[in-house]
């Protein structure tokens, strides 16, 4: 049933496709077995005003995390980041004007990105707001937003927790920190938030919870 | 940002560390990270999965044939055998999951690049035990590079020196030496008794006030010989130690041309600031029991500095011996007579003897006389207690078989001594087999040589007498099974989940007294057992090749075993309770590759015994 009105919605976001050259975000994945977990980073956390300054995306194709073949971007930006997400994720203004990495403009950043995850599932830690981010950057240009599945791995975690603590009588209070959750299921912390590091910790935290306990 | 996390971890993986930051980075970009939970298989001799796999967290062991050949923790890797195609067919590999893991992979042909590209990191991967741990020796020591003890002589501050026929007369040496700014001068003493001879400041000061100066005075007539020289390429710690067995400040630098200059020991004392020079100056100033308690700790600081920077384990013996019995032969001074003091002789034992011990685990210690009058054996035995019993204070344990000069057994004159060798040549027991190991290791620490070098006479001759008893001395050698599995792998001693393996028995023991009893055989006077590998290389006892490895080998169990007692004693535990067992879990892939490899080196000097003293017949 669930299917049916997905493939439905799906149908109706490809026809209001501007662009053919980005049909293929709505064909089906060519491996079931592979997913792209993704995560930027941004100007502020507002997603109607903000921008993305950085994004990575991995492909995870069963235990394997692909990290040889991840996706690294940086985007150009016109206005100023502010100073709490510089806090965050440390890229600053003049990282982004000096001429060692490849800056991209946000059109070419995107197009990118979107060509790598073509129509695989997306997964993420509250990958809400990076696929907000992502939609304010093509709704304009494509007419459309993001049509992939998207599995959040905070939902995940507390559905494997509930079943733990469903035994027990008092009411269920779960941590569902990002850090509380890389604790919990022992993987490394690798310390800093950057795009990629996000990425490849929340992959693991997905291929955990793959595990049947 | 992304490559910089795998250039990291990879950056502290010898020999991966050798490598250039542009190809760690090369490398790094073609890592993937893959997760295996508890249980599973990783399979790495497929064509198609043909990868190295480093752990970034988890366990993971080695199997062949159901026989467990290693363990592999953060930070170790596994399957290079398989890519380097050093892996003898027989048996396949399997590689199981202990604990959940979350390894990197880097594709087979990857590290093949690598290792056609990058001569000294595939020379890693095909080199010998000696060429590892010298690699691993030397990566260690990198890392400190500051360190001074290990610095060349060369290194230091070399005086210029004075060179002058021994015909001259003292007022034209004293112009030049003034002249040169120098504060001694080397005399060449053409056909006496040495080549040169040395005269300082301090002996002319004493010639004048003496009142034998006088304008004819000529060098030779005041020169001290023998000259102690040291080569300028040899080791700064090897100087200091030179200048307290001799009890001089001031050493002869010599290239292989010739003399080159004077070398200082308030020089060293000034790069060795706080450490070893240090203890031996406290040694020196040391007039209580508490005094030398406290040196004694920093002599085990000392020691933990030294081991951390990767100094090779028989250097720091050397270092520490030297030191320890600086100590006694001031302690001992403390509590006896001068008169009586001058006729004794203080022998260490044991592996103090043969300068292998780092850390005080036991004291074997004895006195030797000739002669001495009733009164003065009593005060003997009175100092002789306090002695002992001073050092129990201080921190050397005492020796459970009470072989401390606090035993009469241990205290007697070399004709009793003698006799009593004797009658442990004939009752051969395993406590005299013992004694005998015991003796034949002495060293003296102060006194007459010759009451020392008569005993091992008497030994020596005791063996010729009787050629069989070395051959039943010989196998104990054998008694412990070298801890190694058909397949190679390392065959551990499990207890409450800990996989450990006795170093002692099963790797020291069995070299040490291998090599005594070849020494023993060739009578040598050498102690230290790499001393005595050296000797029976020269002699072609043990070819050059096998010696070598053999050294390195017992070097290689005494650093791991020296860790792993430190590593007890920071969790408190006393002296006298360190054991020898080292636990398998801890050590890294490199570790146990190594001592699988040692333990080999052991088996096959086992071989060697047993064809040698013809142990199958004995057995």
């Amino acid at each position: 049933m669930l299917s049916i009105w997905r493939d439905w919605r799906r149908k109706c976001q490809a026809n209001k496709l501007k662009d053919p050259d980005y049909k293929f975000l709505f064909s089906e994945p060519q491996d079931d077995n592979v997913y792209v977990c993704f995560d930027c980073e941004t100007t502020g956390l507002n997603p109607k005003k903000d921008k993305i300054v950085s994004l990575s995306a991995i492909k995870i194709k069963g235990n394997q995390v692909l990290t040889s073949g991840a996706l690294n971007l940086l985007i150009q930006q016109e206005g100023l980041i502010s100073p709490e997400s510089i806090a965050v994720h440390r890229i600053r203004n003049v990282d982004l004007q000096d001429g060692e990495i490849e800056v991209l403009t946000e059109r070419e950043a995107i197009g990118r990105f979107l060509h790598f995850i073509q129509g695989y599932p997306l997964v993420g830690y509250y990958l809400e707001f990076d696929v907000a981010m992502v939609n304010g950057a093509i709704s304009d240009w494509l007419g459309v937003r993001l049509p992939n599945r998207m599995i959040e791995v905070s939902e995940l975690y507390y559905q494997q927790r509930l079943k733990e603590v469903s035994q027990s009588i008092a009411q269920p209070n779960i941590d569902l920190k990002f850090d509380s959750i890389l604790k919990r299921l022992d993987v490394p912390n690798l310390g800093q938030h950057d795009a990629f590091s996000d990425a490849l910790m929340t992959s693991l935290i997905f291929l955990k919870l793959q595990q049947p306990r | 940002m992304a490559i910089e996390q795998q250039s990291q971890f990879l950056e502290n993986i010898p020999p991966f560390d050798s490598l250039s930051v542009s190809v760690l980075q090369e490398v790094a970009s073609h890592l993937d990270v893959v997760y295996f939970p508890v249980g599973s298989a990783i399979e790495v001799n497929r064509q198609e999965n043909a990868y190295l796999y480093f752990i970034i967290k988890g366990r993971v062991a080695e199997y062949r044939e159901q026989e467990l050949i290693a363990h592999y923790g953060v930070r170790g890797y596994f399957g290079e055998q398989g890519l380097l195609g050093t892996d003898n067919a027989e048996g396949m590999r399997e590689f199981k999951v202990l604990e959940e893991s979350i390894l990197y992979r880097l594709p087979a042909e990857v590290f093949s690049r690598l290792l056609d590209s990058q001569p000294v990191f595939k020379q890693h991967f095909l080199s010998s035990i000696v060429e590892k741990l010298d690699a691993l020796h030397q990566s260690m020591q990198l890392m400190t590079s500051t360190e001074v003890m290990m610095d060349t002589v060369c290194s230091a501050p070399i005086h210029p020196l004075v060179m002058l026929d021994g015909c001259v007369t003292l007022q034209k040496a004293v112009e030049r030496m003034v002249e040169i700014q120098s504060d001694a001068c080397v005399v060449e003493l053409k056909g006496e008794s040495y080549d040169y001879g040395i005269v300082t400041s301090t002996d002319i000061m004493k010639i004048i006030a003496s009142g034998d100066f006088n304008e004819n005075a000529i060098l030779k007539d005041f020169a001290n010989g023998p000259l102690v020289t040291v080569h300028e390429f040899d080791y700064l710690f090897n100087a200091l130690l030179k200048m307290t067995k001799f009890k001089i400040d001031r050493l002869v630098v010599r290239s292989d041309d010739g003399l080159i200059g004077f070398l200082l020991q308030k020089d060293l004392m000034g790069l060795f600031a706080n450490q070893s020079g240090l203890a031996l100056i406290k040694i020196d100033q040391a007039e209580n029991v508490e005094d030398f308690r406290r040196v004694a700790e920093q002599i085990d600081d000392l020691i933990v500095n030294l081991q951390r920077k990767g100094i090779k384990t028989h250097y720091i013996a050397k270092l520490v011996n030297e030191l320890h019995r600086k100590l006694m032969e001031k302690l001992l001074t403390l509590y006896l007579l001068e008169s009586i003091c001058n006729k004794v002789s203080l022998l260490v034992m044991g592996s103090e003897g043969r300068s292998e011990q780092v850390l005080r685990t036991d004291q074997d210690n004895a006195i030797l006389f000739e002669e001495l009058s009733e009164d003065e054996q009593s005060k003997l035995t009175e100092a002789s207690e306090q002695f002992s019993r001073a050092l129990i204070d201080i921190g050397f344990p005492a020796c459970k078989g009470g072989i401390m000069v606090s035993n009469p057994m241990w205290r007697r004159s070399v004709i009793e001594f003698s006799d009593q060798l004797k009658e442990w040549f004939d009752r051969p027991t395993e406590e005299s087999f013992m004694y005998i190991s015991i003796l034949y290791d002495a060293q003296i620490v102060f006194g007459d040589e010759t009451m020392l070098d008569r005993l091992r006479e008497v030994l020596f001759k005791r063996l010729r007498d009787n050629p069989v008893f070395l051959r039943h001395f010989a196998k104990t050698a054998l008694q412990f099974d070298t801890p190694i599995g058909f397949f190679g792998g390392l065959r551990s001693d499990k207890r409450g989940g800990q996989a450990r393996i006795d170093l002692k028995k099963s790797g020291i023991f069995p070299i040490v007294h291998g090599v005594r009893c070849y020494a023993i055989e060739a009578g040598l006077k050498q102690a230290n057992t790499h001393w005595r590998i050296k000797a029976l290389m020269d002699s072609g006892v043990l070819d050059q090749d096998f010696g070598i490895e053999l050294g390195e080998t017992l070097n290689y169990f005494h650093g791991l075993r020296l860790d792993a007692m430190l590593q007890q004693k920071m969790q408190g535990r006393p002296d006298d309770e360190l054991d020898n067992y080292i636990d398998l879990q801890t050590l890294s892939h490199l570790q146990q590759d190594l001592l699988k490899q040692a333990f080999t080196v052991v088996d096959e000097f086992k071989r060697k015994l047993q064809k040698r003293f013809r142990l199958h017949e004995v057995m």
